[in-house]
């Protein structure tokens, strides 16, 4: 599935914390998650409705990294929000 | 914002069927005008106020929703030290939220002792913010000042407290060790009654077991006496130490404009007329009377070496240090 296609669902509550950290609350599961600073960008480019390939040109200008393997990060975050259903397809 | 839940302010932290999370009640029309926040809760209690429980991820829900005022000064203390006079005078500014000693905040900040872990930390730093959004949101719409008293333990936390709110402005108030044993055993406070005896073992650096041992005379000294070095060593320009023999309308004006808030002569004449009450009291009539004599003259042998064991040491650095800091000196009447 593309990630064009996903977006947060909308049973997930997202906040920041401590300067770009953030924590996913499910509010199905009530289980909590504790996202780094990287996985946050990702959440909160999923929520503008980008895709991978601009999460992924986002990061680059923040830190030093090749725009590939930033997209690598991407792919793997995003396979982590979908194997905890904290996603949906639009 | 959630229906089920407009009017509603947060007024407990429980555990309910296992689930920890809290304890709401419809505060519709309702100004926070007594001493202490828990002083409001049981007036309503008795009006058979609507209660409901939710979890705790309800705050990260309605953080998003409510329009709520940001903190403008927090107040922590070594317990009866005046604290609650100055939550008094920060009531009588205008268009201010004044949350004293508000149990849904102070039994979130003990969670950090009593449920330790890097997740759950940062979890309840969450919901903390989230309680403190909730009980802020504008419910006229004009206020403009949130001031936070927190119960005497939480000053534990502070550094936990400023990774939430870094650039908030804090004051902290302490007094003579042996007043304060004196008084707080005169009127036992709840804290020193706590029947889990982690959050004071953490405070006081021993375990459980010999918390439950101790005498409360040594228990007071204690932990007032780590709560002094807590605020000797986080103290900078940032903050405030404000000792109990200092207070005053003036300093507490100043301690005002510390907080970025100036008061109007009105604001400072109805914060006279409260200083001459006894501050704790909801009904407002009793009328104050200094006793920090009194309480030297009639302290126990145990108070006396309790303070000096456990508490004097700290006391005496804590003091140097304010004036090292020179902040308030000025305002000081001999």
């Amino acid at each position: 599935m593309s990630a064009t296609t996903l977006s947060p669902g909308k049973h997930v509550v997202a906040t920041d914390f401590d300067g770009g950290e953030g924590i996913l609350v499910d509010l199905n599961t009530k289980k909590y998650y504790q996202l780094n600073e990287t996985a946050m960008i990702v959440w909160k480019g999923l929520e503008k409705g980008k895709t991978m390939g601009e999460i992924a040109a986002d990061i680059t200008s923040s830190y030093e990294v090749a725009l590939d393997k930033a997209r690598v990060s991407v792919e793997r975050i995003v396979d982590n929000f979908q194997t905890y259903k904290l996603l949906t397809a639009k | 914002m959630n229906a089920d839940l407009k009017g509603f302010l947060p007024v407990d932290a429980v555990v309910v069927d296992g689930r920890p999370g809290l304890q709401w009640m419809d505060m519709s029309g309702v100004s926070l005008a007594e001493p202490l926040f828990q002083q409001t809760v049981e007036r309503l209690r008795a009006d058979d106020r609507r209660e409901l429980f939710t979890e705790f991820d309800v705050l990260l829900q309605l953080e998003k929703e409510l329009d709520s005022v940001q903190p403008t000064g927090f107040i922590f203390h070594s317990s009866r030290c005046g604290s609650t006079l100055v939550s008094n005078a920060c009531r009588a500014i205008n268009n201010s939220i004044v949350l004293s000693e508000a149990n849904a905040i102070d039994k979130l900040i003990v969670r950090f002792i009593t449920d330790p872990g890097d997740i759950k930390t940062s979890l309840y730093s969450v919901f903390l913010r989230g309680v403190v959004h909730a009980l802020a949101q504008r419910r006229t719409g004009n206020e403009e000042h949130l001031f936070v008293k927190f119960g005497c333990c939480s000053f534990a936390q502070v550094e936990q407290i400023k990774r939430i709110w870094p650039n908030v402005p804090w004051l902290f108030l302490y007094r003579d060790p042996v007043e304060t044993i004196v008084s707080n055993l005169k009127d036992v406070p709840p804290w020193l009654l706590d029947n889990d005896r982690r959050v004071l073992a953490s405070i006081a650096g021993t375990s459980p077991a010999e918390v439950a041992e101790m005498s409360l005379e040594e228990l007071c000294a204690r932990t007032i006496g780590s709560l002094f070095s807590t605020a000797h060593r986080l103290a900078n320009d940032g903050q405030l130490l404000l000792n109990y023999k200092q207070l005053s309308v003036p300093v507490i004006s100043r301690l005002l404009r510390f907080f970025k808030v100036s008061p109007s002569a009105t604001e400072l004449e109805t914060i006279e007329h409260g200083s001459q009450i006894y501050s704790k009291e909801a009904s407002r009539k009793r009328t104050f009377v200094a006793d920090a004599d009194a309480k030297q003259k009639f302290a126990s042998e145990a108070a006396r070496k309790a303070a000096a064991t456990w508490a004097s040491e700290p006391y005496q650095l804590l003091e140097q240090k304010r004036l090292e800091m020179n902040l308030m000196k000025s305002g000081e009447q001999s």
